[in-house]
């Protein structure tokens, strides 16, 4: 059982995100993910997921930045960290892998090498034995003929084939923490199930926490402990993934899981939320999603919805709701 | 690779051959009639002999039909044998050797001079894309493609060989007469090599490979060097191989301001003495090299990237 008391492997306050000083990409993100946990970030394209996994580790691409708020990794404050103290963090306590694997490794330098660079930076590895331990963490996480294809080059490789790499390559630093960005997305779905499988497999062996940011709720209640929603920059609700998936509170997350196609298996037609996601040069009063809403206080003229941003109510043990709907 | 070089070789040949043809013809399209002009190259004397232009015409052929000499010379221009110079009497072969090793000292060290001071300042510009420094390089890279070789070399002469008197003012013996002309001639490809190289690494900045590494715990001058020159050198390396085919066939206006015995100076004085067996050599010679330079530019690249097979096979 894990002590409540436990520093968190991450812990996230207050954040903002904006580009420059005006617009506001991401709104008071507060998330938290235990040793061991797996917590999935869910929401449309364009709700701020891959800029919040991002500022994680501080390597928003500029204009973005974070204008408030702070981050920590296993209680080391990753917020206004020197160069150093980041370049030791990100690696060793904290691995990321992202959404097009084959894009992310170095078409010029061997798979084997990219796979032992944690090793290389953190573990004061000589470059044979980075090499040679990149060899068993492909095995490891099922790559054929291993020594091999340590050799060869990202061109070479499916793109099933390239997230596994990455996946050593994020693992090689023994990290805590790894953040997951849209792992599966760009693959085959009988890849998506090995590569899940393997996340899932990893997370037990090493204790890893997980940060599984997706827009895919069918892979949500087989990997995560507790669901985070995004909605235009900002969490709507957030709870155990049970919760959230057979009780979900928040209009948005409702209609989400409506959408999804695991819902509907037996048929019929599949549902859309009308309308579309803002951007975030657009300014909305009140809740983000009211012109989107389909609950009748939304819908009414003059609502708080459309004038008050909402607060979170807490509508059972660790299930919080970001509506002026949502009753306790 | 082998079936690529042998094709390579076959190219050159052919464009050799095709090149060659171009280059004998070049006498028939001026109005200079080789008889007379090789008469005239030998004895000062204006009057010329009509019966003697007639019997040289004979003895060299030139009274064939122009296919027949066209390959007689070609059989000899593959033997090597591109003739005697009209002027010097020598063989126009060893001098166009002798030439182009000194014009290839000279461009190789006004290349790498320019390669490694525009590595650095390309990528560094990249950085900073955008803000002072960025804008001052591009500044000075623009100052260098539009001063002109003729006005910066005297200016330099007057100021390091007549002035200070650090350098010498012209010749060919030794690194210190390489310094001054490599430094006129290494400026415009020096703005070139950086401002490729630059824009080669705002798109290496930008590529996922770089925010992977980063995301392993290199710093951003880490994954540059380990992850980003190399990606980011390939087009400068392009570049690269026009300049030296290009600069191999002689800077004119440097090796005349200079005094230096390379290939500019070489055609430069050939064309002046009316010296047709000179140009004919130097023409072949030098579209020989650029061949060969790009052959092994497209070698390097392969090397350097290996989703490009070289050979054009599939793997």
């Amino acid at each position: 059982m894990i002590s409540p008391d436990e520093t968190p492997c991450l812990k996230v306050e207050n954040l903002d995100i904006s580009i420059g000083d005006t617009i506001a990409v991401a709104r008071g993100i507060n998330l938290e993910i235990r040793r061991g946990e797996t917590v999935a970030l869910v929401g449309e394209s364009g709700s701020g997921k891959t800029v919040t996994a991002l500022s994680l580790i501080d390597l928003l691409p500029p204009p973005l930045r974070v204008t408030r708020g702070t981050v920590s990794i296993c209680g080391q404050k990753i917020t206004d960290a020197t160069p150093d103290v980041l370049n030791r963090i990100r690696g060793n306590r904290v691995g990321m892998i992202f959404q097009q694997p084959s894009s992310m490794l170095d078409p010029s330098c061997r798979v084997g090498r990219q796979v032992g660079e944690a090793l290389r930076l953190h573990k004061r590895a000589s470059r044979g034995e980075a090499f040679e331990r990149a060899i068993e963490l492909l095995r490891e996480v099922g790559i054929p003929e291993a020594g091999r294809r340590a050799r060869s080059f990202a061109h070479q490789l499916s793109g099933g084939m390239a997230q596994r790499v990455m996946i050593a390559a994020a693992l090689s630093g023994d990290p805590d923490l790894l953040i997951a960005d849209e792992p599966t997305t760009a693959l085959d779905v009988t890849v998506q199930a090995q590569i899940l499988g393997l996340l899932e497999r990893e997370r037990k062996q090493r204790t890893l926490s997980i940060l599984l940011i997706t827009h895919d709720l069918s892979i949500v209640s087989a990997m995560a402990d507790r669901v985070v929603v995004m909605y235009a920059g900002s969490i709507v609700e957030e709870g155990p993934v049970a919760a959230i998936m057979q009780a979900p509170q928040h209009p948005y997350t409702k209609a989400l899981i409506d959408c999804s196609l695991m819902r509907k298996a037996g048929g019929g037609d599949l549902e859309s939320i009308p309308g579309t996601i803002p951007s975030p040069a657009q300014s909305i009063p009140g809740c983000r999603f009211h012109p989107r809403c389909p609950h009748a206080l939304a819908r009414r003229e003059g609502s708080v919805c459309a004038s008050d941003e909402p607060t979170a109510t807490r509508t059972a043990e660790g299930h919080l709701v970001h509506c002026w709907a949502a009753e306790p | 690779m082998e079936r690529f070089l042998l094709k390579r070789a076959i190219v050159l040949v052919v464009t050799l051959t095709l090149v060659s043809f171009l280059a004998f013809l070049v006498p028939w399209l001026g109005d200079t009639d080789p008889a007379r002009a090789i008469i005239r190259s030998r004895v000062a004397d204006l009057a010329l002999d009509s019966a003697a232009v007639e019997a040289l015409r004979i003895r060299l052929g030139l009274d064939q039909p122009l296919l027949h000499q066209f390959f007689a010379w070609l059989g000899r221009v593959f033997q090597g044998d591109l003739g005697l110079s009209f002027t010097s009497r020598l063989p126009v072969a060893d001098q166009i050797l002798r030439a182009i090793g000194v014009s290839a000292t000279l461009a190789l060290s006004a290349l790498l001079l320019a390669l490694a001071i525009a590595l650095p300042v390309g990528t560094l510009a990249a950085v900073h894309q955008g803000r002072r420094f960025d804008g001052i390089v591009t500044f000075i890279a623009q100052g260098f493609v539009s001063i002109p070789e003729y006005w910066l070399a005297p200016v330099l002469v007057l100021l390091f060989a007549v002035e200070l008197g650090w350098l010498p003012s012209a010749g060919w013996s030794g690194f210190e007469t390489l310094i001054l002309p490599a430094a006129v001639l290494c400026l415009r490809p020096l703005a070139y090599f950086s401002q490729v190289m630059r824009a080669s690494m705002i798109d290496v900045l930008h590529a996922n490979y770089i925010l992977a590494a980063r995301s392993r715990g290199l710093g951003l001058a880490g994954a540059l060097v380990r992850h980003g020159l190399r990606n980011g050198i390939q087009p400068v390396l392009t570049v690269f191989a026009l300049w030296l085919a290009g600069l191999l066939g002689g800077s004119v206006v440097v090796e005349v301001i200079f005094a230096i015995p390379g290939m500019g100076r070489l055609i430069y004085s050939a064309v002046i003495n009316n010296d047709m067996p000179m140009l004919q050599g130097s023409i072949i010679c030098i579209v020989g090299l650029a061949i060969i330079i790009n052959t092994a530019a497209d070698v390097l690249y392969g090397v350097l990237n290996p989703t490009v097979t070289v050979s054009g096979d599939a793997r």
